[in-house]
């Protein structure tokens, strides 16, 4: 009997041992694939996720195109709301990757309350903090789409005012402000604000709005004057607004980078090569270029995406 | 046989029971406020949670959200209730189709879309908020009022109208009396909606406890999302409660 056994058992394991090399055989035949600038990352499938904004939609759309170009064969995936649950796809390995924030991981994940101003230094603190979470970063591009305060361009020139400095020194009547309810609460948000630049107002004057309604509310200048908006916004220029300068350099920087699963780069290290030729050319003003065309003009993220990287050269 | 004493005993402790029932809504919001209490103490909280996660910031949402909540209501009784009344007094199927489909579009229609458009056209603040609960909130009343009325027996109205009352007289102290424990229920009803739709006026400057829940869901802080969720939740729990035993009490005798 126990021979009989022995026997079964050596044939089961012959035969699992040709189907895997069968099988072996037929996925190394169809990662045989190669894009138009390369087949580097021959056999990387799977999603590239996003938030729910354009800027977000765009970026997703840029790496999955310039990726797929040089052999992957990677989707977009636009459907998730919220960061938190595009981070949370990321970690339950259900992206292969998306484009996150230095400051937004390192306030919103990883559970910092003060962020750190030297943008280098934050970004090595995010990469080598996330490392625990089996994520790496690839190096960021340039653009920072940080908070800023913004005012309607005439009221501006009315007011005399360029930085938030200017602003602090505006009387109470003037100095009313849109912000959304989670900026109302970060260290890096109102309530540093008004420590840094010395902003005293009635709690009145201090407006709580969701994000979208901030922007026509600051273009009405009803009920506020200056509102928070993001620096890459397409819709800063769209709607004539004015941009306060920072002047005493105390909003965290958010500049944006490719995240990924840990082993998926470890496995595919072109990526980070490819992305490299991608990344420093998203400036904050590139990226406003890119978001108004979506946000203002009504054009597809994908067809935007797509239009850009034919542009720079780096997809035919 | 059941002995007369044993009756009366056993209507007793059903009595008793009912009074403990009464009270189970009251003790689910103070054992699970106690506990949100309990567990937020026992945190370590940063400051991120701490600027929401304070006495004074809890009880000025609390009260926002409270307020809203109740002016709202008020509003609706004022308008639904006359609209129902009007509109099954005018014996109008029209104007009765209408009306309930208004009440539906209102139902219908995403509180949070209604609420940002008509921030985005008017303004911002409380009245636009007060607007977008009371549109989603009036349904149930202006519905229960008009079935409340309709389900008066054709009996009872012709012996009153035989008695020689007039049609106002009917309606005044027969119909609406008769009606008055379904209105009631639609009211509860919308009391509820109110408490949980109130949570949108965060996204346009009127407060209540959605400022809690967004800013906890934006920046993850889930003892944040959990203590205002759980405040709507015990608010909603005690508005229905205090409802409820008003109408028992303003329940005409031998109803």
């Amino acid at each position: 009997m126990t021979h009989m056994n022995r026997k079964i058992t050596v044939g089961v394991a012959l035969a699992a041992v040709g189907l895997l090399l069968l099988s072996g055989c037929s996925t190394g035949g169809q990662s045989a694939q190669s894009g138009s600038e390369g087949s580097e990352l021959a056999g990387l499938s799977g999603e590239i996720g996003s938030k729910d904004f354009a800027e977000q939609y765009i970026l997703a759309y840029i790496t999955t195109d310039i990726l797929n170009a040089h052999g992957a064969d990677l989707t977009a995936n636009t459907k998730l709301v919220g960061s938190a649950n595009t981070r949370a796809a990321l970690t339950d390995k259900k992206f292969v990757g998306y484009w996150e924030y230095t400051g937004t991981a390192w306030i919103t994940y990883l559970k910092n309350t003060a962020p750190i101003t030297d943008p280098q230094k934050q970004f090595d603190a995010v990469k080598s903090a996330d490392e625990a979470n089996g994520i790496a970063w690839l190096d960021p591009a340039p653009l920072n789409n940080t908070y800023t305060f913004a005012v309607r361009s005439s009221e501006a020139k009315k007011l005399g005012v360029k930085t938030l400095s200017d602003v602090a020194k505006l009387p109470a009547s003037d100095q009313t402000y849109c912000i959304e309810s989670e900026f109302s609460t970060r260290d890096d948000g109102w309530p540093g604000v008004e420590a840094a630049y010395g902003i005293t107002v009635p709690k009145d004057n201090v407006k709580l709005l969701d994000t979208g309604v901030i922007y026509t509310a600051t273009q009405k200048g009803d009920p506020c004057n200056f509102g928070e908006v993001f620096a890459t916004d397409g819709r800063i220029k769209a709607l004539d607004l004015t941009v306060m300068k920072d002047d005493k350099n105390f909003f965290a920087v958010y500049q944006g980078a490719l995240t990924l699963q840990a082993p998926i780069l470890k496995k595919y290290p072109a990526i980070a090569t490819i992305m490299a030729k991608v990344s420093p050319k998203l400036t904050t003003e590139e990226m406003q270029k890119l978001n108004a065309k979506v946000d203002v003009d009504g054009d597809e993220p994908a067809t935007v995406a797509k239009q850009w990287l034919q542009e720079q050269g780096l997809i035919k | 046989m059941t002995s007369p004493a044993a009756v009366l005993l056993a209507r007793k402790s059903a009595r008793r029971k009912n009074v403990v029932k009464q009270f189970v809504p009251l003790i689910i919001v103070v054992v699970s406020l106690g506990a949100l209490f309990l567990w937020l103490s026992m945190l370590h909280l940063d400051s991120i949670e701490q600027r929401t996660l304070n006495p004074s910031y809890i009880i000025a949402r609390v009260r926002e959200h409270i307020g809203l909540t109740l002016l709202a209501s008020a509003l609706v009784a004022l308008i639904a209730i006359p609209a129902g009344i009007i509109a099954y007094a005018s014996k109008s199927k029209a104007f009765r189709g209408i009306a309930l489909a208004l009440g539906n579009i209102g139902q219908a229609t995403p509180a949070v879309g209604l609420i940002i458009l008509i921030a985005i056209w008017w303004q911002t603040g409380f009245f636009t908020a007060l607007i977008a609960i009371v549109a989603y909130s009036i349904l149930p009343v202006l519905r229960n009022t008009l079935v409340g009325l309709e389900q008066v027996s054709e009996d009872v109205r012709n012996s009153a109208r035989g008695m020689g009352m007039t049609r106002g007289q009917v309606l005044r102290q027969i119909e609406l009396p008769l009606a008055s424990p379904v209105i009631l229920a639609g009211l509860r009803t919308s009391l509820v909606f109110a408490v949980g739709v109130a949570t949108i006026a965060t996204f346009i400057n009127a407060g209540g406890l959605g400022d809690m829940i967004v800013n906890g869901l934006k920046l993850q802080r889930f003892p944040v999302i959990v203590a205002g969720a759980v405040l709507v939740a015990s608010i909603a729990l005690l508005i229905d409660w205090l409802a409820g035993l008003v109408q028992e009490a303003v329940r005409p005798r031998g109803l």
